[in-house]
C-alpha cells in the first residue's frame, strides 16, 4: 500500500461523467434550411460552452453564423437539434433561457430613434425583467461602464453608429447574464469601444458566465479566445 | 417565472416608451385636436340641415354623432398596435421583445395600451369641444358611468388589433384589410347612423361584433339616447365578446410568433 487514497479506497462514487452535466449553452444536432429546405444551412451542429468559455465562430459571409447565433439566442427554432442553457430549450422555458442568455444581433438595428439613451436602457432593463428596485442602480451602472454619461439624454437618432453600437453593447450586458452571444460587435466601434467591450466580457466571464462571438473570417482584434471554429458547409470545425 | 411587480413594471415601460416617442412628435396632439374640431363642425352643421327620423330635435342627432366621433378614434386605436407591430418588426425592436423574459405576446398587448388612452383622451376632448364650442348636451349623472363601460368595450375591442398583430407578423404587412374592417364596423356599428336603417342582413352584422352594443351603451351614458335594448343585455353582449375574443386573440399571436420562430420568418421585415 502506497499510502495514497484512492476513489476506489474509500468507496466515493465518481462524479458522472461531463456530458450529463447542464452546460450554460449548449447546441447539439442543429441544423436549419432555408427556403423550405432548399437551402441547407447548417448540418448537425455540436458546440458547448462552458463556465469561463470564449469561443469565436468565424466564416465567410452567408456561410450561417447568424442563423446559428439566432438559434443559440432562442430567436429561431432549429428544424432538427437543440439549443439549451443549463439544459432547458428556449421553446420548453422561453422566459428563463432568455433571462440567462443576451444577444446582441448584428447591425444597427433593434432601438428606438426617439429614445434617449437613459430611456431606452430603462425600458430594457425593464423588459428584461431586472428586479425593480434595482433597475435605476444597473442604468446608472451601465451609463458609466460603456462610457455613456455625456450621451445619456441624447436620443438615439442624434447618435452615431459608434455610440449606438456602445448603447447596444450597453444593453446587452446590462441584464447580467449568465451566456452573452455577440455578433460582429466591432461594427463601428473605435479602439475605445472596443476595450470598453473586452472589459465587459472579462467582467462577464469572472462572474462565471460565458461568451459566444462570431464575426467574419480575416476580422482583425486584440483579443484572445480560447476557441476558434470556422463555420463551413454547415459544420464547425476547430480553426 | 418573474412577480407580478416585475410583470406590471415591464408592461408599463412599454406604455412608457411609447407615451415618450409620442411626446417626441410635439404637433400630432394638437393637429388631432384639429381634426375632431373639422369633425365637429362639420356633423353640426349637418345635424342643423338634415332631420332624421327618430331624432326628435337636430341637437339629438349631434349629439348621437358626436359620441360617433369619440368612438370613431378609440376604433382606429384598436388597430393601431398592428402598424406598431409591422413598425416595430422593420426597425428590429420587435426582435428584442422576443429576445426578452417579458416575450413578444405581452409586448404585443402591452404595445396596444398606450393608443387606448390615447384614443380616450381625444375622445374626452371631442366630446368636451363639443360640449364648449357647440353645445353638446352631455347627461352628467350618467357620465361617470361611462369610464368603466368603455374600460369594458376596450377590453372587448383589444382582440381585433391583436389579430390584426398577429397578421402582421404572419403576413409582415400592417393592416392588411383593416381598413375595410373599420369601415365596415362603422357602419354596422352605427357610429354615424342608427342601425336601424341599415337593411336586414347588415343589420345582423350589428349583432356578431362589440361596437354595436359598446356604441349603444355608451351613448346612453353619455348622451341620454334611448337603447334599443336594456343596459344589462348591452353590458352582457360585451363582457360575453370579451370573454371570448381575448383568449382566441392571444392564442393567434402566440402561434403567429411560434410559426415565425419555427420557420424563421420572425426576423423577416
Amino acid at each position: 500500500m502506497s499510502g495514497v487514497l484512492t476513489r476506489e479506497d474509500l468507496a466515493i462514487e465518481a462524479p458522472a461523467p461531463r456530458e450529463d452535466l447542464p452546460l450554460p449553452l449548449s447546441l447539439r444536432g442543429v441544423s436549419k434550411a432555408w427556403d423550405k429546405g432548399r437551402v441547407p444551412v447548417l448540418s448537425r451542429v455540436d458546440l458547448d460552452l462552458d463556465i469561463g468559455d470564449r469561443v469565436r465562430i468565424a466564416g465567410r459571409n452567408g456561410v450561417g453564423k447568424t442563423t446559428l447565433m439566432r438559434i443559440a439566442a432562442g430567436l429561431i427554432d432549429p428544424d432538427q437539434g437543440r439549443a439549451t442553457v443549463w439544459g432547458a430549450s428556449a421553446a420548453e422555458r422561453p422566459e428563463r433561457y432568455q433571462r440567462l442568455v443576451s444577444f446582441l444581433p448584428a447591425g444597427d438595428r433593434g432601438l428606438y430613434a426617439r429614445l434617449s439613451v437613459r430611456r431606452q436602457l430603462d425600458f430594457w432593463a425593464r423588459i428584461a425583467m431586472v428586479p425593480r428596485r434595482q433597475v435605476a442602480a444597473r442604468v446608472e451602472e451601465a451609463i458609466e461602464t460603456f462610457d455613456l454619461r455625456e450621451l445619456a439624454d441624447r436620443r438615439v437618432d442624434r447618435m452615431s453608429m459608434g455610440q449606438r453600437q456602445r448603447l447596444r453593447i450597453a444593453m446587452t450586458f446590462l441584464p447580467r447574464p449568465d451566456v452573452v452571444l455577440l455578433d460582429e460587435p466591432l461594427t463601428s466601434l473605435d479602439g475605445e469601444g472596443a476595450a470598453i467591450l473586452y472589459a465587459a466580457i472579462e467582467r462577464l466571464l469572472d462572474a462565471g458566465g460565458a461568451l459566444l462571438w462570431c464575426s467574419p473570417a480575416g476580422e482583425h482584434m486584440d483579443y484572445e479566445f480560447d476557441r476558434t471554429y470556422m463555420l463551413d458547409e454547415g459544420r464547425l470545425v476547430p480553426a | 417565472m418573474s412577480g407580478l411587480g416585475d410583470n406590471l413594471s415591464a408592461f408599463f415601460a412599454v406604455v412608457r416608451r411609447d407615451f415618450h416617442i409620442f411626446l417626441s412628435y410635439r404637433t400630432r396632439l394638437v393637429s388631432q385636436i384639429l381634426t375632431s374640431v373639422f369633425s365637429l363642425t362639420l356633423f353640426y352643421y349637418v345635424s342643423r340641415l338634415v332631420h332624421v327620423d327618430g331624432f326628435t330635435t337636430p341637437d339629438r342627432y349631434f349629439g348621437f354623432v358626436v359620441v360617433g366621433i369619440a368612438l370613431v378614434g378609440v376604433l382606429y386605436s384598436c388597430f393601431a398596435v398592428s402598424e406598431t407591430i409591422r413598425q416595430e418588426l422593420v426597425a428590429g425592436t420587435f426582435e428584442r421583445l422576443l429576445l426578452s423574459p417579458f416575450g413578444g405576446v405581452r409586448g404585443a398587448v402591452a404595445t396596444a395600451i398606450f393608443p387606448l388612452l390615447y384614443s380616450f383622451v381625444l375622445s374626452t376632448i371631442t366630446l368636451g369641444l363639443g360640449a364648449i364650442i357647440f353645445g353638446l348636451q352631455l347627461h352628467w349623472s350618467t357620465v361617470p358611468l361611462a369610464l368603466p363601460a368603455l374600460i369594458l368595450a376596450l377590453l372587448a375591442f383589444l382582440p381585433f388589433g391583436l389579430f390584426f398583430s398577429a397578421l402582421t407578423i404572419a403576413t409582415k404587412q400592417a393592416n392588411v384589410g383593416a381598413t375595410w374592417v373599420i369601415a365596415l364596423l362603422s357602419i354596422v356599428g352605427g357610429l354615424y347612423f342608427p342601425v336601424a336603417l341599415l337593411p336586414g342582413w347588415a343589420q345582423l352584422a350589428a349583432e356578431v361584433q362589440p361596437f354595436t352594443p359598446a356604441t349603444e351603451l355608451l351613448r346612453h351614458l353619455l348622451v341620454d339616447a334611448p337603447m334599443e335594448t336594456s343596459v344589462g343585455l348591452a353590458l352582457a353582449k360585451i363582457v360575453g365578446f370579451a370573454e371570448i375574443l381575448v383568449p382566441l386573440s392571444l392564442f393567434a399571436l402566440y402561434r403567429a410568433i411560434r410559426l415565425g420562430q419555427h420557420r424563421g420568418t420572425i426576423i423577416e421585415y
